[in-house]
C-alpha cells in the first residue's frame, strides 16, 4: 500500500481508523522488520566488540574522566534530566520583530535562510497568513522533530546506553531513540519520525527520517515534506547546557540541506518534573461541556 | 451504522491477529492456557507460584545494582485491557478470567452506591482510551501492545505504545509534588525492596478507567505497584487500588509480564492525530470527563 491510498483508506473509514493503525501495527510487514532489525543488530555487535578489543584500555579510561561532564554507565555523557530551550524559535525559527503575542527573537537558522524552492516559499506565505488556524500546534498534534525540541514545554530525557527516550510535557509526546540500530524498511508515516542514535565521541548523533507532512516548524508557517530527513546533534558543553544542531534535508521542499543551532538548558529547580499539557483532552472537554461536541 | 460496540469490536478482532504476530496466541479465543515461567498464567494461581520462583531468582543487574528489567513486555493474559473481571465473552469482548487476587472473589469491591455504575458506563460512556486519552495507572502496564520499560540511574520509565504515553518514577526519594496538582497519568515515586520496584502513584484524576468494560475510579484513588523478575523474560506486576470515594477496600490485582520476542520495537501510534471517529462514537455514546463532571 502506497502513501497515497493509505492515506485516502483513512479519510474514507474514518471509524476505523484506529483498527487500521493498529492492523498496520500488527501485520505491516512487522516480521520483515524483525528479522531485518536482528541481523543489523547481530553485525553492530559483533563491530562493537572487535573495536573494543582493539582499543587500549588506557584509551578507554581517558575517555570516562574526560571534559567535567557527568557520565553514563558507558562513559558517555550523562544526558538525564528535565532540559528546555530558552529561544523564540517556535514562534519563528528565523529573525523576527515583535507583534501582538509574539516576542520579538533572534533566529536559531545559520545564515537566517531558509532555502525554500519557489513554490514552497508561496506555500510557506500562504501557511503564515492562515497560522492561526492551520498550525498543527493549534489542532493539539504532535510537533515532530525539530520543533518539539525547541516547543515550550520541558521535556525529559531518559538515557539508557541502548535506548533514550524523550519525553515532553506537550500532549505527551514520546520520542524513542533507538541506539546502534537500522531503521526499518519504509515508507513509513510517523509523526516523530524513526530515530536512530550514535556516539561520535561525546556528540550524540540521531538520524531521524519516515516523518509526515503533517508537522510545521514553528508557528510562522515554516514546514516540510514527508521526506524530510534530520540529523540532530547533541552535544553536553557543561553539565547544564547541551548544544543542540539540527541539519533539515528535503529535496521536495529545499535547495540545499540548512541547520539551526541552539541551547538545551538544565531545569534546575528543586523536584521539578515534566507534568502534562493534555491539550486535545482539555479542548474536547471544554466542548462536550458547551454542548458543543455532538453527534454530527 | 458505526457505533462504538462496532469499533471495540473491530479492535477485539485486531488484537486476535495481534496475538498471532506476537508470542502469544490465545488459544481459540478464549483466556490463555499455557503456563508462563512455569506457572500456571491465571491471575490467583500465577501469583504464589511465580513469588516463589522470584524468590529463588537472581536477576541480571544495571551497573548500579537494579534488577535489569530493560526491554519490551506484554501483559500477555490482559487481553489489552477489555476486562479485569471474569468475564465469559460476548460479541463484542473476549472472555477474561479475573485479575483480581484480593479480595479473592475476584470482583472489583465497589462501595454499595457505586454497584451500578460500571454498568452505566458500558452502555452510556465512551472509554477514554477510544478518544485517544492518556491510560491513567495502573491501565498502562496492562494496555493494548504493552510497555518499554528504560532505566537509568535513579529513575525508571515506560513507554506505552498506546497513544504514545510515558510514566517516568524516579527513584531518588525524592516527595511526590503538590496534592493540588492533578495528572492522568499521576505522580509516581519509586524505591527498591530487595529486586522489587515498589512504585507509588498520586495525584490522579477520575478522567480514566481501568478496563474497556467500564472499571472506574474517583481521583482519590491512590496506586501501589510491585514489579518482579520470575524469570529472564517474565516480571510478576501486583498493583494495589485503594479510594475510599469508591471502593469498599483496597483490592489488588496480578499478572504476568513476558518479555516480546528479541528486537521488538515499542513505535508510534498517532491517536488522536489520524482520529476521526468521534462523532461516530458520540451518536450514541458521551465523553466521559470524570466521575462528577463540571457543570
Amino acid at each position: 500500500m502506497d502513501r497515497s491510498q493509505s492515506s485516502k483508506l483513512k479519510a474514507d473509514l474514518p471509524a476505523f481508523a484506529l483498527a487500521l493503525r493498529w492492523v498496520r501495527r500488527g501485520l505491516g510487514g512487522g516480521g520483515k522488520v524483525r528479522l531485518y532489525d536482528r541481523l543489523g543488530r547481530l553485525t553492530l555487535t559483533v563491530v562493537a566488540l572487535l573495536v573494543a578489543a582493539a582499543l587500549p584500555a588506557s584509551a578507554q579510561s581517558a575517555t570516562a574522566a574526560r571534559g567535567g561532564l557527568p557520565r553514563m554507565w558507558d562513559g558517555k555523557p550523562d544526558l538525564n534530566g528535565v532540559w528546555q530551550a530558552l529561544t523564540t524559535a517556535n514562534f519563528d525559527l528565523q529573525d523576527h520583530s515583535a507583534g501582538l503575542g509574539v516576542p520579538a527573537g533572534q533566529g536559531v537558522v545559520e545564515g537566517n535562510d531558509i532555502p525554500y524552492q519557489p513554490w514552497a516559499l508561496t506555500k510557506k506565505q500562504e501557511n503564515f497568513r492562515d497560522r492561526a488556524k492551520a498550525d498543527p500546534e493549534e489542532k493539539c498534534f504532535l510537533l515532530g522533530v525539530p520543533r518539539t525540541m525547541y516547543a515550550p514545554y520541558p521535556f525529559q530525557i531518559i538515557h539508557s546506553p541502548g535506548y533514550i527516550a524523550v519525553f515532553s510535557e506537550y500532549a505527551h509526546t514520546t520520542r524513542s531513540i533507538f541506539m546502534n540500530s537500522e531503521h526499518p524498511p519504509g515508507p513509513i508515516e510517523w509523526f516523530m519520525g524513526d530515530s536512530r542514535g550514535r556516539w561520535e565521541g561525546d556528540t550524540l548523533v540521531v538520524d531521524v527520517k519516515y516523518f509526515t507532512d503533517q508537522t510545521w516548524l514553528d508557528r510562522a508557517g515554516n514546514f516540510h515534506s514527508e521526506d524530510l530527513h534530520v540529523v540532530e546533534r547533541y552535544t553536553m558543553t557543561t553539565p547544564d547546557h547541551i548544544q543542540y544542531e539540527a541539519t533539515l534535508e528535503d529535496p521536495k521542499v529545499f535547495t540545499r540541506p540548512w541547520k539551526i543551532s541552539l541551547v538545551l538548558y538544565r531545569r534546575k529547580e528543586r523536584n521539578v518534573r515534566v507534568l502534562e499539557y493534555e491539550c486535545y483532552a482539555y479542548a474536547e472537554q471544554e466542548q462536550a461541556r458547551r454542548g458543543e461536541l455532538g453527534p454530527k | 451504522m458505526l457505533t462504538r460496540k462496532a469499533l471495540v469490536l473491530s479492535l477485539a478482532t485486531t488484537f486476535a491477529w495481534m496475538a498471532c504476530t506476537i508470542v502469544i496466541a490465545q488459544e481459540g479465543g478464549g483466556p490463555r492456557k499455557t503456563p508462563i515461567a512455569g506457572c500456571p498464567p491465571v491471575s490467583r494461581d500465577f501469583l504464589p507460584c511465580a513469588k516463589a520462583k522470584a524468590a529463588a531468582f537472581k536477576p541480571a543487574r544495571n551497573p548500579d545494582g537494579t534488577p535489569n528489567m530493560n526491554g519490551a513486555w506484554n501483559p500477555a493474559t490482559a487481553n489489552g485491557s477489555q476486562n479485569i473481571e471474569d468475564f465469559p465473552g460476548d460479541a463484542f469482548l473476549n472472555p477474561q478470567i479475573t485479575l483480581i487476587v484480593d479480595p479473592p472473589d475476584g470482583k472489583v469491591p465497589y462501595l454499595p452506591q457505586w454497584a451500578n455504575k460500571r454498568q452505566d458506563n458500558w452502555d452510556h460512556y465512551i472509554d477514554p482510551l477510544g478518544t485517544c486519552y492518556l491510560t491513567g495507572v495502573p491501565r498502562q502496564v496492562f494496555a493494548p501492545r504493552g510497555i518499554q520499560i528504560i532505566q537509568a540511574p535513579n529513575v525508571f520509565a515506560f513507554v506505552g505504545e498506546f497513544a504514545h504515553q510515558y510514566r517516568t518514577i524516579p527513584t531518588d526519594d525524592s516527595p511526590h509534588i503538590g496534592d493540588s496538582i492533578r495528572l492522568f497519568m499521576g505522580d509516581a515515586r519509586g524505591h527498591w525492596e530487595g529486586n522489587t520496584l515498589v512504585v507509588d502513584t498520586t495525584n490522579l484524576t477520575d478522567r480514566t478507567w481501568l478496563s474497556i468494560s467500564g472499571h472506574f475510579h474517583s481521583d482519590a484513588l491512590h496506586v501501589t505497584e510491585r514489579f518482579t523478575l520470575v524469570d529472564a523474560d517474565t516480571i510478576l506486576y501486583e498493583t494495589t487500588l485503594t479510594d475510599p470515594k469508591v471502593y469498599r477496600q483496597p483490592w489488588t490485582m496480578a499478572m504476568p509480564l513476558v518479555r516480546f520476542e528479541k528486537g521488538h520495537e515499542v513505535w508510534e501510534e498517532p491517536c488522536f492525530e489520524s482520529d476521526h471517529d468521534l462523532p461516530y462514537l458520540l451518536r450514541e455514546h458521551k465523553l466521559w470527563i470524570g466521575l462528577n463532571p463540571p457543570n
